[in-house]
């Protein structure tokens, strides 16, 4: 199984402060989730055409993101505005990030993994972030061991969401398939009052089980989710 | 009273006792050692300083103090009168003890895996970076469970000496390709420490302005 062009939570929204940036990858690909000044969040290819540095390891000045190595400074569109070691210069317009759709919804930062996707973005609805959980763990294994039912009564929303009732409260995961062996999950609280320190306890003893649970094939998850139905 | 630190710029365990003598506001004298290419903390006259050969070392008057959780400790001991650093309270400087202790035994497999991927120093190297993402993985578990309930630093509601000895670990961490992307909390609360103030940079530590 593998996980269809769309719509992907990178991170939870509170978690980035306007005025900072957080590198992450999605599929293997670098990414940079930063929030300007003014509170919009962006994602970009994590690279900055000078070079290739990272742009997550630089700074975020007002509505621009600013290259650690040279300062080169690109503005929300991930056009490039500033060249400082030519300051007079006007930026060729040919010098410019990819940049990716994205929105905030549920408490998370969405981007849409391809710009052919036709799905529609994430809905929105009241949630409390309380934590990003990441795994040493394919996520297709993540996936099928959560519709499995193998780490808990989870409900599957989508092919990378989920739903569970803990003590009282409910709470929804959104799958980030970060590379070929590492997965996040992003965890917010959409009812109930367990205290968003307790689901962080939960979600490591979580972390614990999935990345212990042997692998499965997906017949047999299927089997056993109907088992469990 | 002259305070000497033996040092090395690029020594993460050198740069934990720059930074809080420079959060206290004192002076000090630095001797520049020779560590690469020279290895000059494992030349005769430095292994009288320290047996173990390595750095930093701290020389006040007639006390010669190896290993920074040690010298963190002396220097808070002697010049922080209010007990920012290191509280006096017994709770608090359990606390606080848990992460020096962390620091010097949980963080050493990512000192290693630094030294081994910038100065060549023989290393399984694997070995030590896995080592090292479990022990980023337990602060920035801990350091979620604390921002979710209402705190900005590893123990109390302030910097102390726990915040020191686990920040350059972390933030130097990149140099042995480990990036910051599964630790958000970490990444928020590397942030806080840029602001303590006296706060310093070292090479691989920007500041952020």
């Amino acid at each position: 199984m593998g996980f269809a062009a769309g719509w992907y939570a990178l991170a939870l929204g509170d978690g980035l402060e306007p005025g900072t940036s957080a590198g992450t990858q999605l599929f293997d690909k670098e990414l940079v989730v930063w929030r300007d000044a003014s509170g919009a969040s962006h994602v970009w290819e994590d690279r900055c055409p000078h070079r290739g540095m990272r742009l997550s390891f630089g700074f975020v000045r007002g509505n621009h993101i600013a290259c650690l190595y040279h300062g080169w400074q690109y503005d929300e569109a991930g056009q490039c505005r500033h060249i400082p070691a030519h300051p007079s210069l006007e930026v060729p317009e040919t010098i410019k990030v990819p940049t990716y759709a994205s929105v905030e919804a549920a408490g998370m930062i969405w981007v849409q993994s391809a710009p052919e996707a036709t799905e529609p973005p994430p809905a929105d609805f009241a949630a409390v972030p309380v934590r990003s959980l990441y795994l040493d763990r394919a996520p297709e294994m993540v996936a099928l061991l959560l519709e499995a039912g193998l780490a808990g009564s989870f409900e599957s929303l989508s092919s990378s969401t989920f739903g569970i009732a803990l003590d009282g409260a409910d709470l929804f995961l959104a799958l980030q398939p970060y590379g070929a062996e590492r997965s996040a999950l992003h965890i917010a609280r959409t009812g109930g009052d367990l205290s968003p320190k307790d689901i962080a306890v939960w979600a490591e003893d979580l972390r614990a089980t999935l990345e212990a649970l042997p692998a499965i094939a997906p017949a047999s998850a299927a089997r056993q989710a109907g088992a469990l139905a | 009273m002259s305070l000497v630190l033996h040092d090395y710029e690029l020594d993460s365990d050198s740069y934990k006792v720059r930074l809080l003598l420079s959060a206290l506001g004192i002076e000090y004298s630095k001797v520049a050692v020779n560590v690469h290419p020279g290895h000059e903390q494992r030349s005769p006259a430095y292994l009288r300083l320290n047996p173990l050969g390595n750095l930093p070392i701290l020389v006040d008057g007639d006390t010669t103090l190896r290993d920074s959780g040690a010298i963190l400790c002396y220097l808070a001991r002697l010049h922080d009168g209010d007990g920012q650093w290191l509280p006096a309270d017994s709770q608090r400087f359990g606390e606080v003890m848990v992460w020096l202790f962390f620091a010097s035994a949980d963080l050493a497999p990512a000192t290693l895996a630094r030294l081994h991927d910038m100065l060549e120093v023989p290393a399984d190297r694997d070995a030590a970076i896995a080592a090292s993402r479990r022990a980023f993985r337990i602060m920035d578990d801990h350091m979620t469970k604390r921002e979710l309930e209402g705190f900005a630093w590893f123990v109390g509601d302030h910097a102390t000496l726990a915040d020191i000895a686990v920040f350059p670990a972390i933030a130097l961490s990149r140099d042995f390709g480990v990036d910051h992307d599964e630790y958000p909390a970490l990444r928020r609360w590397m942030r806080r420490v840029r602001t303590i103030p006296g706060f310093i940079t070292m090479p691989g530590i920007p500041d952020y302005h």
